[in-house]
């Protein structure tokens, strides 16, 4: 295997150009006051950078806005130069940094195509090779004679995609485009992009659509203020990526007191209450983030100033749009507590979560036995995250774990047990 | 291929931008595409436009001012007005050139010098053109057309590579400082009464300034549009030979123009996508 594109101690710098001399009268007064240089500032988009893509590899740039992600796309597409280190490039490039760079409003989408396509740097003879291909895909055989300027904006951006995607490149920057155009064209985009990738071209991709990544990449690489984070397989580097989002925001949680018993979100008799609230992974670390058919636990925290008894605590899981999935508690669960006096915890496991992909919320409670007191109850206050694991499911809310087979009339149909079939691909 | 080598040579940068062609081609047609686009008569103003500027000219010089001195006047201006606007109008254009195309700068790689390149060879081809036109005057003219204008592509393509000089450094200092493209207006207004375009440069007096200086032999010798003027109207409306030994200076100068430019333009070129 060799390599596609190699980062080798890379770092860039950029200036930033406080109160700068944008004209000969700025410098002028800069010079009367003795300064040579306008005061400014230094920004590191990226420090110390390293990695490789091999050739016909996927690889996904992720992390938070500012963190340098597109920095280290202009980079590998020689837009930008590095400050320090080494860039190599083996094989020819072509960006989907923005779609329709080079557009011109007055010129037909066939102008536009000669255009653009020349720009991406193919020659005139393979522009008119692939004119019919690439109108087709853009859906214009009727506009392509208009001047784009009276485009609709999807069609620009189809046009944009269309002429970049069949420029034949060896290596493909795509940034953050996969979240452009209505769904339809995007399932295109994607469909396109994974043909380019089992012709063998390698791929950078940008993108903050984490399934995205974990769905089309072989590797990520998780950015941070310019330094890299995580290198790894993607699950990987994504949940740790989700951990520290998810860490984050807790601790800008932790920093907002909460407010009296009685409001919008919490109500209850407060005999006993449900002091705090943890999500675990299986090892009982505090996680916010779970895979599918991962373990997952819920720890509550509860204080009772008094001696109750029979007491039943339980939870209820939504999904972020409000259907309410489920509903255990320990009752159901055949857990007869006898009485709670002081402080304790309860704790709920689940040893292989089977929601799919997306954001539950999550409402605890606390009642008596007979189910006509409430002590505490906390409604929808609490969130996490599931992203897909090795599931491939997708539809819906929860994976049901059925198994499929077939029986075929003929036994030569040649059946192969889906499970085989993952292995075998895994 | 690397795409990251910081100091490239003259000649792979000659040499990639012969494998950009096709994209300077491209720059080219959409620049005289756009400039005639939505207009009925379309490409004819290619040929429209020199022609009704010759016919004013024509009318200004033989009807309301005849011009006493200069026999066929209105080929004697003409032959220095077309290179000059030649050159006028590449400047203009392709000084700002970097900046007007700061979309594609910041989203696509190609080699930034296209961008210059393509707004000199757009205004050439409306160059060539309008001598096409001018060729069809010289009938009227009685002008003699003599074997000397077998020259015309040499002279052309020496002013071609100093305006393509001077644009690279033009366009740099523009990205930087925007000022430039408004000096520049100024600069090429004082520059066009400092070139023999209306005038010849044995017509005009000799000044004396200060030190005894001669201004004619000055503005002669620190400006090369004087000497490719005057060389056009050799072999355009003289019919003569141009004096080979300025020609030559003049070429000397138009060759360190044209080096300079491109190493400066090289130099700030690969910020050029963070400064705009």
């Amino acid at each position: 295997m060799s390599v596609a594109v190699e980062f080798i101690n890379v770092s860039k710098r950029f200036i930033l150009h406080r109160d700068r001399p944008r004209s000969l009268r700025d410098l002028f007064f800069h010079l009367l006051h003795g300064q040579w240089r306008p005061p400014s500032e230094t920004l590191w988009a990226l420090r110390d950078i390293n990695f490789t893509a091999e050739k016909g590899a996927t690889l996904g740039l992720i992390g938070p806005n500012g963190s340098g992600k597109s920095t280290a796309l202009k980079l590998a597409g020689g837009i930008l130069e590095p400050t320090e280190g080494h860039i190599h490039i083996q094989g020819r490039v072509s960006a989907l940094i923005e779609l329709g760079a080079g557009f011109h409003p007055d010129l037909t989408g066939r102008e536009n195509i000669y255009l653009n396509g020349s720009i991406l740097g193919l020659s005139q003879g393979q522009i008119r090779q692939k004119l019919d291909e690439i109108i087709a895909f853009a859906e214009l055989e009727r506009f392509i004679d208009v001047p784009v300027k009276y485009y609709s904006s999807g069609m620009y951006m189809r046009l944009g995609f269309s002429v970049a995607a069949h420029t034949d490149p060896d290596i493909l920057l795509v940034d953050e485009v996969l979240a452009v155009g209505d769904a339809a064209f995007q399932h295109k985009c994607l469909d396109r992009i994974a043909t380019l990738r089992r012709n063998g071209v390698t791929i950078v991709l940008v993108s903050h659509d984490l399934g995205t990544i974990q769905s089309l990449c072989d590797q990520a690489i998780w950015l941070d203020h310019g330094q890299l984070q995580a290198l790894g397989h993607p699950t990987d580097v994504v949940m740790a990526y989700l951990n520290a989002i998810a860490r984050k925001e807790e601790e800008k949680a932790a920093s907002k007191p909460l407010s009296g018993i009685q409001n919008d979100w919490r109500w209850g008799t407060g005999r006993i209450q449900i002091t705090q609230v943890e999500f675990c992974d299986g090892n009982g670390a505090p996680c916010s983030v779970f895979v599918n058919g991962g373990p997952m636990e819920v720890r509550l925290h509860y204080r009772a100033e008094e001696r109750i008894e029979d007491p039943n605590f339980g939870l209820a899981i939504y999904h972020q749009n409000g259907t309410h999935i489920c509903g255990p508690n320990t009752h159901f669960g055949g857990l007869y507590i006898p009485f709670v006096e002081g402080e304790g915890r309860v704790v709920y496991r689940i040893p292989s979560l089977d929601l799919l992909e997306g954001t539950y919320l999550l409402s605890v409670a606390v009642v008596n036995g007979a189910d006509t007191e409430m002590y505490d109850y906390h409604d929808r206050v609490y969130s996490f995250r599931v992203y897909p694991g090795k599931s491939r499911e997708r539809y819906g809310l929860v994976t049901l774990k059925g198994k499929w087979w077939i029986n075929a009339a003929d036994e030569s149909a040649g059946v192969i047990e889906a499970d085989r079939l993952r292995s075998n691909e895994q | 291929m690397v795409a990251n080598v910081q100091k490239r040579h003259l000649i792979s940068q000659i040499s990639e931008l012969i494998r950009y062609r096709n994209l300077i081609r491209s720059l080219v047609v959409r620049d005289l595409k756009v400039r005639y686009k939505s207009s009925v008569l379309g490409f004819i103003w290619c040929l429209l436009n020199p022609l009704l500027m010759m016919v004013v000219f024509t009318f200004v010089f033989t009807v309301i001012f005849p011009a006493g001195g200069k026999e066929s006047f209105p080929i004697f201006f003409l032959a220095g007005l077309l290179p000059w606007q030649f050159f006028a109008n590449s400047i203009n254009t392709s000084t700002r050139s970097i900046v007007d195309n700061a979309h594609l700068i910041k989203k696509v790689y190609f080699p930034r010098k296209v961008l210059p390149v393509a707004g000199v060879l757009s205004h050439l081809v409306n160059f060539l053109l309008a001598l096409v036109v001018f060729f069809a005057l010289f009938p009227l003219f009685r002008v003699r057309v003599t074997s000397w204008i077998l020259l015309l592509p040499v002279i052309i393509l020496i002013q071609l590579l100093f305006t393509l000089g001077l644009a690279f450094v033009l366009s740099t200092m523009n990205v930087f400082y925007r000022d430039t493209q408004h000096i520049m207006e100024t600069l090429m207004l004082l520059w066009f009464f400092l070139t023999p375009i209306f005038y010849s440069l044995e017509d005009a007096q000799s000044v004396l300034i200060g030190l005894s200086i001669d201004l004619r032999n000055l503005i002669y010798t620190l400006n090369p549009m004087a000497s490719f003027i005057e060389a056009y109207r050799a072999v355009l409306y003289q019919g003569s030979g141009p004096c080979f030994m300025r020609l030559g200076v003049t070429g000397s100068v138009t060759f360190l123009v044209f080096v300079a430019g491109s190493l400066v333009f090289d130099h700030y070129s690969s910020v050029f996508s963070e400064e705009i």
